[in-house]
């Protein structure tokens, strides 16, 4: 077997010299596997929402327009990478074959299911046939075969509950398990967009590790999300406000908090405009994570230094060892969010 | 005095329910309120980006430009430019001191430069002594107020006004190095050759001690060779930051293919970040100092490449950061004499 880059840069058709996400072409030769490379035989793509809605509406709704669009795409790039919004997506399979250098590395075997955590933007993938597209949850059934690199993540499907579920959780799993490395007994953590999908998780996560000394706040935006969320019974204190009004939310945190403030805030909310509403609810040294996409860099780089707060603010990386086992295990913990998971999500 | 919020949103007249940066108009009446200090402002030093945009919109007109400084702080109550958004920095002393302020902190007559942007601060210019078009640092007849949350840094007597001002304008990032760095970590500075640069690798290599490296990217040959001269560095790369895998490999090769503990990223231009992210190892940490970067950027990237490292967005304030960087300059010699030839 030929030597490969750990980070799949051998698979870089062009432009030569960059990493397989920002490429335009990847090799996705599947006869032979480089020695540090994993062949997945793979049985459903999970497209990103953005790309789906994408080429849904570019289609007219057309299920085999939907079908040669991402047939075109993958035999331009290599990839499936939506040329319009740039995302990917995540796949379904079984591993087929691993290559030479990663036997007795892995903890994966022949015949294992397992998800893909890496975006399908950079994963080589080769599609020889679209067997069902289920246009409401952004799923397409195929017949084809995908290449994960030493550094793609992964995780395995667990026996004990349905594929569907253990997908939606892990989609988001990079948050709930940051916090539960973030957060320490006796900590006061907000959680921002506490009532949305990875909001949920951190409450979890965060009130386990807080523990009874500790204090979980999770803010909701709609009433809907906020009763569901006190229904779930996973936070101290739940209240409904609008994160892009900072001094509202100011003055609420320093009530509930009796002036003390949070040692841990976590942004799971997918508008703009709420770094300073996290900053502002922080104490000092303490660490405002940002999960939320819509986060702005300069916006909370220069909002700390503008209200001269002394903030650790760290960027969320939807990575983090075991992020996968963490995310799954609070499925098993907690019957109610394993319930409502079901239904909203799976 | 009226009893007032800490972060000066009592001073908002425009949209109500903002704070003073994102806020259209402030009230600039220079009676204060109980915790805020009022400032006699002897120099306005605008925000370079912000300078830049008035002086050509006039021109290069010295009247002209003043006009349009006056007539923006008129109608804003602050000196926020409507065009950048930016502001900048003042110099004063210290007037008057609420009761509510934090105490002994400051006294009537200090020398203070404020470290918070001009974009918040109130500000009432009576007159404008001098402004020529080639400088950004304006003299003035003016008052301002400090916010009980507003950062300041008392100015020294050992240290030219001018040469402080330039170091305390990137005070965060050698303050942020000094707590991330330990003794025998590698660090990889991108971007070392510039002002923040040249701190950050000062504090990097006191804080590594004799068994440690600090490695610095740097693109131009002459500010290489500036780190290399002064002793700012183990190692020194002469690198585009944007060339991801060529700048992946001279640090691998440097560091045994280990990687860094601590990367610190400084350099402004835009996609930089995966360089950063690929050169430091599994745990460690990746410092974003540089206003080009892309928070998407960063926290996709690093999913994609499967990396659990911790992304941090720099934060330009840090306790005690004015007076580390301060000392930075008493302590070096060849740094204090580069930064007079440069920055005054």
């Amino acid at each position: 077997m030929k030597k490969g880059n750990k980070y799949g840069i051998h698979r870089v058709i062009e432009p030569k010299g960059v990493l397989p996400q920002p490429a335009n072409k990847l090799d996705n030769n599947m006869d032979e596997i480089y020695d540090n490379e994993i062949l997945i035989d793979v049985k459903t793509l999970n497209i990103d929402s953005a790309s789906f809605t994408q080429i849904e509406e570019q289609a007219g709704g057309d299920k085999a327009k939907i079908a040669e669009i991402m047939m075109d795409i993958v035999a331009k790039q290599g990839k499936h990478r939506n040329p319009v919004t740039g995302s990917g997506g995540m796949l379904l399979g079984v591993v087929e074959k691993i290559g030479d250098a990663l036997i007795g590395k892995t903890d994966l075997k022949v015949g294992d299911k397992i998800a893909t955590l890496v975006s399908l933007s950079l994963t080589p993938l080769r599609i020889d046939k679209i067997k069902e597209i289920r246009s409401d949850v952004d799923q397409v059934d195929i017949e084809g075969k995908a290449i994960l690199f030493e550094s793609g993540i992964y995780a395995k499907i667990p026996d004990d509950m349905p594929e569907k579920l253990a997908l939606s959780a892990l989609d988001v799993a990079g948050a709930p398990a940051q916090t539960a490395k973030l957060v320490k007994p006796g900590d006061t953590v907000l959680i921002i967009g506490a009532g949305g999908k990875s909001g949920m998780l951190c409450c979890y996560e965060a009130k386990k590790r807080a523990g009874v000394t500790g204090k979980v706040i999770g803010m909701c935006h709609s009433e809907k999300s906020t009763q569901r969320l006190k229904d779930l019974d996973l936070c101290d204190y739940v209240f409904s406000g609008d994160a892009t009004q900072p001094v509202a939310i100011l003055e609420k945190i320093e009530e509930i908090t009796k002036g003390e403030m949070c040692d841990i805030t976590i942004n799971n909310v997918n508008i703009t405009d709420t770094e300073m509403t996290s900053i502002l609810c922080t104490k000092d040294k303490g660490i405002v994570y940002f999960f939320s996409m819509a986060t702005s860099f300069t916006k909370a780089a220069l909002g700390a230094e503008g209200v001269g707060s002394d903030v650790t603010m760290i960027v969320g990386n939807g990575y983090t060892k075991g992020h996968a086992a963490i995310t799954l295990q609070i499925l098993r913990e907690s019957e109610k969010l394993r319930k409502v998971f079901t239904e909203l999500y799976a | 005095m009226t009893k007032a919020c800490r972060y000066g949103t009592h001073r908002v007249i425009s949209p109500a329910g903002t704070l003073p940066q994102p806020a259209y108009k402030l009230d600039n009446t220079m009676r204060i309120y109980e915790n805020e200090v009022l400032i006699d402002v002897k120099t306005l030093n605008i925000d370079s980006a912000s300078y830049t945009q008035i002086k050509n919109a006039c021109n290069s007109d010295a009247e002209k430009m003043k006009q349009m400084i006056l007539s923006i702080v008129e109608e804003r109550g602050k000196l926020q430019n409507p065009v950048t958004g930016s502001g900048g920095m003042l110099i004063g002393t210290v007037k008057e001191i609420g009761n509510e302020f934090p105490a002994n902190r400051l006294k009537m007559g200090d020398r203070i430069a404020t470290l918070v942007s001009l974009s918040l601060t109130p500000l009432k210019i009576y007159s404008i002594e001098k402004l020529s078009p080639d400088s950004d640092q304006v003299d003035v007849k003016a008052e301002a107020i400090l916010f009980e949350s507003g950062l300041y840094a008392i100015l020294p007597d050992d240290i030219p006004e001018k040469l402080a001002l330039a170091a305390l304008d990137v005070a965060g990032a050698p303050a942020q190095v000094d707590r991330l760095v330990t003794e025998g970590d590698i660090v990889c500075i991108i971007g070392g050759g510039g002002k923040s640069g040249i701190l950050c690798c000062y504090q990097a290599m006191q804080n590594v001690g004799p068994y440690g490296k600090v490695i610095v990217v740097e693109h131009s040959k002459e500010n290489a060779q500036r780190i290399i001269d002064m002793n700012l560095a183990t190692d020194v790369i002469i690198a585009d930051a944007t060339n991801v895998m060529n700048v992946y490999n001279k640090v691998m090769a440097v560091t045994g293919g280990r990687g860094c503990d601590v990367t610190v990223n400084n350099v402004n231009v835009p996609s930089t970040e995966m360089t950063s992210i690929l050169v430091t190892k599994g745990q460690g940490y990746v410092y974003f100092f540089s206003m080009a970067t892309s928070f998407t950027k960063a926290a996709l990237g690093a999913e994609g490449v499967g990396k659990d490292i911790n992304l941090i967005v720099g934060n330009g304030y840090a306790k005690g950061h004015a007076n580390l960087t301060l000392n930075i300059l008493r302590e070096s010699k060849p740094i204090r004499e580069l930064f007079e030839k440069i920055y005054t």
